[in-house]
């Protein structure tokens, strides 16, 4: 009726079930470690790194900086000198070494602005984009082409040809009315301000010419004051 | 992760409705293996049953093993578990207490509802005291409150406060379980044997 055996094998369950439980801890300690993946999940940092988001064009930038739109919080990750020498208005500097220090987290590990990484390209913003992203840190933006795409489309746009579309033509005026906006000075404008020492003397036949610069005289004293 | 995500995709709405499921096993093991008796309860303090310690000591070590295994494979990361605050003279005392509890009528808090849905009179006047504690803890409570509040030790784990290697220290505590298995076998067969 009962099997024998296995009611003598069954004296040793407990035995049995101690000896489990050890060989499975003890395999625990002896297994191999390895360094663990620390931060977010692979597939999240990748897809991440594809989105659209990730970058922003420098156009987009300027006009969010001329519209003083409050969220922009701009990241200078160059060393302290380059910094002194050149960077973009009201921009923070945090070195990409000192990227992970305690007193410039507050900076980067937020969700109340977006943080707008640059260098002088793109590559060490994107280092330093990299990194942050690890950390599961919010809204990051890398600045497209970094200052020296700043400086090629903003500070000094390249003239549309004559064979360029209109919206060519829209981007060349955006851009430089939004280098105007950053302080920089044409040579068409800055002719301007004679016609306005004339103009007190005559003032019937210059007024239809002064009409035109009247509108830009506007937005000179904004350079100033930037 | 792997789990941990598994376990994030069930909608939120669905909380209850497993609570209560997994409530309803819960009890009814406790049930089915005899943790409804206060005698088998008391056992531990007389010494002629250790069913208690064995169960949740084995529990306790099963558990590590397995998530520590798991976080090996990657299926959870150990240190996204959530981890229960300590109140260091808050837990002591009221650990205390609710020691003395359990020698006298023979019940931890889970078992009581287990002992009352079977119509144990017994564990219903357990849990009316239960329940007399609850209200003057309430009452009392700004009596209370700095010994609730204080000595906050973060949620912190033996593992990170003593700052122990986690394998070593689970592979120690399953040799220490073997042993207190061995030692309170050794004292049940010494101790004069009671029927319940």
């Amino acid at each position: 009726m009962v099997n024998r055996k296995l009611v003598k094998a069954l004296k040793f369950r407990y035995v049995l079930l101690a000896a489990v439980l050890i060989i499975l801890a003890g395999g625990l300690v002896l297994i191999p470690k390895f360094e663990k993946h620390v931060g977010i999940a692979p597939e999240l940092l990748l897809s991440n790194a594809i989105s659209p988001e990730r970058y922003i064009s420098t156009d987009e930038l300027a006009d969010r900086i001329i519209n003083n739109d409050p969220s922009v919080l701009l990241i200078d990750v160059r060393d302290a000198i380059s910094y002194k020498e050149n960077t973009l208005p009201n921009s923070i500097n945090i070195p990409l070494e000192n990227l992970l220090n305690e007193d410039f987290e507050g900076y980067l590990n937020q969700e109340a602005y977006d943080v707008i990484l640059f260098s002088n390209d793109s590559f060490r913003a994107n280092q330093a984009w990299i990194i942050c992203n690890r950390l599961n840190y919010k809204r990051l933006h890398v600045l497209k082409g970094g200052i020296n795409e700043w400086f090629n489309t903003i500070i000094n746009p390249s003239q549309p040809t004559e064979n360029m579309s209109k919206t060519a033509y829209d981007l060349y005026s955006f851009r430089k009315a939004a280098s105007m906006f950053f302080g920089v000075k044409y040579i068409d404008q800055i002719k301007k301000p004679e016609p306005k020492k004339v103009y007190v003397a005559k003032k019937v036949t210059t007024t239809p010419k002064v009409v035109v610069p009247k509108k830009k005289k506007k937005k000179m004293p904004i350079e100033g004051g930037c | 992760m792997g789990l941990l995500t598994l376990i994030n995709t069930i909608p939120y709405e669905w909380d209850n409705v497993l609570a209560i499921i997994i409530g309803l096993a819960f009890g009814f093991v406790l049930e089915s293996s005899g943790f409804s008796s206060s005698r088998k309860l008391a056992g531990v303090f007389y010494g002629y049953d250790f069913a208690v310690l064995k169960v949740f000591f084995t529990a306790a070590v099963v558990a590590a093993i397995g998530l520590y295994y798991m976080d090996y494979l990657g299926f959870i990361s150990v240190g996204q578990l959530y981890v229960h605050p300590t109140y260091l003279w808050g837990g002591i005392i009221g650990g205390a207490i609710m020691g003395v509890g359990f020698v006298a009528a023979g019940f931890c808090p889970g078992t009581a509802v287990t002992s009352a849905a079977i119509g144990k009179i017994d564990a219903m006047v357990y849990i009316g005291g239960i329940m007399i504690g609850v209200f003057i803890f309430a009452e009392l409570y700004s009596l209370f409150q700095p010994l609730y509040e204080g000595s906050f030790l973060g949620n912190i784990t033996v593992v990170d406060y003593f700052d122990l290697n986690p394998y070593w220290f689970i592979f120690i505590l399953t040799i220490a379980a073997i042993l207190a298995f061995i030692l309170t076998d050794l004292i049940r067969k010494r101790v004069k044997k009671v029927f319940y």
